[in-house]
């Protein structure tokens, strides 16, 4: 073996906490390493080339990266050793910023951990041997799952592209949320129209196809072939797409879920959707009393959902200044814990509305109980520290965005993760924010999270484009991580038959040994696991090489 | 500051590319603290872990062994993780004949769950601390 160790400093991320030069150091001293040598940002352009140098100078047959998580830059390694002539398949990567400096604050024994971390990486790398990577053409085309703001943009775009563009979308029209909105702030125009353009120039795209009414039921395979199957009434569709973008936005909160609002009970208690939909309040006096509440299914704990929904503050002054605007003499007044105005602009639209005369209270509401003459709002003004109760002739509810049921089901068929408040997860939290755990699979708009029309719209671009730059290429390379059986080995007892999941062994009656279907195996490593013989063995995965990194972990540094 | 750096115990996880790995990258990206004696294996699928990996580990001085997958029903494998609760839980059985089980834990974490990673490690770290303290001091 001959081995080149390199470490990255991360800028401070990695230094600050493990003592890089002195890891470096210590494996100048291993049997079999040639070279190794710490660096400020190894992903950098002077990085990849002190990498590339190496691997020349020194004839180097493994190469081992200490750096960020192996899930971040991994294509972009595994190119510097393809243009060195090393198979990339003998890189190691060894998370030391993740899984070490980041949390670990005592530099010794970090120190000390990341050189075990990196002794096993080399270790493990020791017996790995150079893959085939197999190469597969892409489909161009791509399934998108729901026609709401964020759907319809990641569609229109990349249709544009030239790529085709399967649309699913359960109701009977395109939209989603948006088509209900009367006054999209901060554009001021009715939610129809944005979303009806968007809409009239998919439908004269001849690569596209809209399924409404649908919903996907089948969907098998990977990257750039995934076997979707489609179902719109008692029809089901089968076609091939290349990848998908998931926009399956999200659910209005129910207000009916916290039985002290009384909503649904009183006819003078109506949701922020409500109005934006159109359903008229009961008549008002000409000088009406207003109340409006912030958070409602928002930044509770009580109910589980602690987060912010970030559309609902801006909601309530908007419908605080339309009540202005119509009953310029009304009294309104706005219950919130703290106004999160964060849109562009939001902080002066909410210092306009403050001018315009509504009031505003901090601290929640407890209850709503209607009566005969009014509804009585009861709660804590904090900033004063009183109790309050006042009469009222309307209330608001500014609902937040709950995640839709439905993920649940897309999510085990896709096989992509949701997160605490069943929104999709992104595969980083700052650096992947559009892609999922699995390849070619996107996320847009509020499926992900709460957001407002203008951020759905971007993220639906963005993982648009992402994708649209996957499928471009034409060809994929997939993970040659599969399993393989010694026939010398193999006593044909059969277990890693019956526990396959994936029903890829099949057994061979004229040698009495069993065989791996390479397009059928899943990667899995089960069966690996079962074989009392040791017979059979996930590439990528071999017991060797978790062996010896067990030993690398252990060892005395 | 130096007795910390007295040898806590020492654990040895096997962790889901799909979940807990996600997972503890993302305790990582938060700054989530958890101690140095923590040290995590990447495999595709709890289901690949071996028995005999954990046996390995123990023989070279691992305190502590956890192997950690997906929740059941989320397998990315589809129900490997069955499998892995089987293994585990017949190979629990055994180290409770040598009065070893805590040496030896299987957790659910989803790729979401980043303190739950946290707790859940720091947890049998805890444990596996108090029990050799008590054994000292006898
Ligand atoms: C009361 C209220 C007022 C708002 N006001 C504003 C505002 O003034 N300005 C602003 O910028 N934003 C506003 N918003 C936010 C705006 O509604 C959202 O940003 C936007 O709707 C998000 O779009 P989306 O495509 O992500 O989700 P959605 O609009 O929810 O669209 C998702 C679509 O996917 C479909 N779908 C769901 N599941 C499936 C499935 N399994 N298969 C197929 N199809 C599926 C749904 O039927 C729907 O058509 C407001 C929101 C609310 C609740
Ligand atoms: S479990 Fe091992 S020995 Fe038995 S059939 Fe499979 S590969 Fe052969
Ligand atoms: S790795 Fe998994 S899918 Fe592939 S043959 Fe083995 S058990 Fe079956």
């Amino acid at each position: 073996m001959r081995a080149g160790i390199f470490i990255c400093h991360c800028g401070h991320n990695i230094k600050h906490t493990v003592d890089v030069r002195r890891v470096s150091e210590y494996f100048r001293k291993i049997p079999g390493v040639i070279v190794s040598t710490d660096y400020a940002f190894v992903c950098s352009e002077p990085g990849q080339d002190i990498i590339v140098e190496s691997i020349k100078r020194y004839n180097l047959d493994r190469v081992v990266i200490a750096s960020c998580t192996p899930s971040l830059h991994g294509d972009l390694f595994k190119d510097l050793l393809k243009k060195s002539g090393v198979n990339p398949f003998l890189l190691r990567r060894v998370s030391i910023r993740e899984h070490c400096s980041w949390v670990g604050d005592d530099v010794e024994l970090n120190t000390e951990k990341a050189k075990r971390l990196i002794l096993a990486g080399l270790y493990s790398a020791s017996h790995y041997i150079p893959l085939e990577e197999k190469m597969v053409e892409v489909e161009k085309s791509a399934l998108v799952i729901g026609g709401g703001v964020s759907g319809l943009s990641a569609a229109l775009f990349l249709a544009r592209m030239g790529i085709k563009v399967y649309l699913v979308e359960k109701e009977a029209e395109l939209g989603g949320h948006v088509r209900f909105l009367g006054n999209i702030w901060p554009s001021g125009r009715k939610g129809r129209d944005i979303v009806g353009e968007m809409i009239e120039e998919l439908k004269g795209l001849t690569n596209v196809e809209i399924f409404t009414e649908a919903e996907v039921t089948g969907f098998e395979g990977f990257f750039g072939n995934y076997g979707v199957t489609i179902r719109q009434s008692d029809r089901e569709r089968k076609v091939i797409a290349g990848g998908v973008v998931v926009a399956s936005g999200f659910v209005p909160f129910d207000p009916a879920i916290k039985p002290e609002l009384n909503y649904g009970k009183d006819q003078r208690i109506v949701t922020t959707f409500d109005l934006e939909r159109g359903i008229e309040p009961p008549d008002l006096p000409d000088r009406p009393r207003v109340a409006i509440l912030h958070c409602v299914g928002s930044r509770d704990e009580a109910i589980g959902k602690s987060y912010c929904s970030r559309v609902c503050c801006v909601n309530a002054l908007k419908v605080a200044e339309t009540i202005k605007g119509r009953y310029p003499d009304s009294y309104v007044e706005s219950f919130y814990m703290d106004v999160r105005a964060h849109p562009r602009g939001g902080e002066e639209y909410f210092e306009a509305v403050q001018e315009r005369g509504v009031l505003f209270t901090r601290g929640n509401v407890g209850e709503i109980v209607p009566s005969e003459s009014g509804v009585i709002l009861r709660g804590e003004d904090t900033l004063f520290g009183e109790v309050y109760e006042r009469e009222f002739d309307l209330v608001i509810l500014s609902i937040g965005m709950a995640s839709s049921p439905g993920n649940r089901t897309l999510a085990q068929l896709l096989k992509i993760t949701l997160d605490k408040d069943g929104f999709f997860l992104e595969a980083h939290i700052k650096l992947r924010p559009y892609d999922t755990a699995v390849k070619g699979i996107f996320i847009a708009g509020s499926c992900s999270g709460p957001k407002d029309t203008e951020e759905s719209i971007n993220h639906g671009r963005a993982s648009a484009l992402k994708l649209f730059g996957m499928l471009n290429l034409g060809y994929a390379f997939v993970d040659p991580f599969i399993s393989w059986v010694d026939p010398k080995r193999c006593s044909g007892c059969r277990q890693c038959e019956e526990a396959c999941i994936a029903k890829a062994i099949k057994f061979d009656e004229a040698k009495r040994v069993v065989k791996v279907e390479e397009a059928a195996c899943m990667g899995c490593g089960l069966c690996n696991a079962t074989c009392p013989s040791s017979a059979i063995t996930l590439k990528g995965y071999m017991d060797s090489f978790i062996g010896d990194e067990i030993s690398g972990l252990l060892e005395v540094v | 500051m130096e007795e910390n750096r007295d040898k806590g115990p020492e654990i040895v996880g096997f962790a889901c590319s799909y979940c807990t790995f996600k997972a503890s990258e993302m305790a990582g990206s938060l700054r989530m603290k958890y101690p140095e004696g923590i040290r995590v294996i990447q495999v595709p699928c709890s289901s690949r872990v071996d028995p005999a990996f954990v046996i390995k580990a123990i023989l070279e001085g691992a305190d502590g062994v956890f192997v950690a997958g997906c929740h059941p029903g989320d397998c990315h494998f589809i129900k490997g993780n069955f499998f892995t609760r089987r293994k585990i839980a017949a190979l629990k059985e055994m180290f409770k004949a040598f009065s070893m089980d805590g040496r030896l834990k299987l957790f659910w974490v989803s790729a979401a769950e980043a303190r739950r990673f946290v707790d859940k490690v720091t947890t049998m770290y805890k444990e596996l601390k108090e029990e050799r303290d008590a054994g000292k001091k006898n």
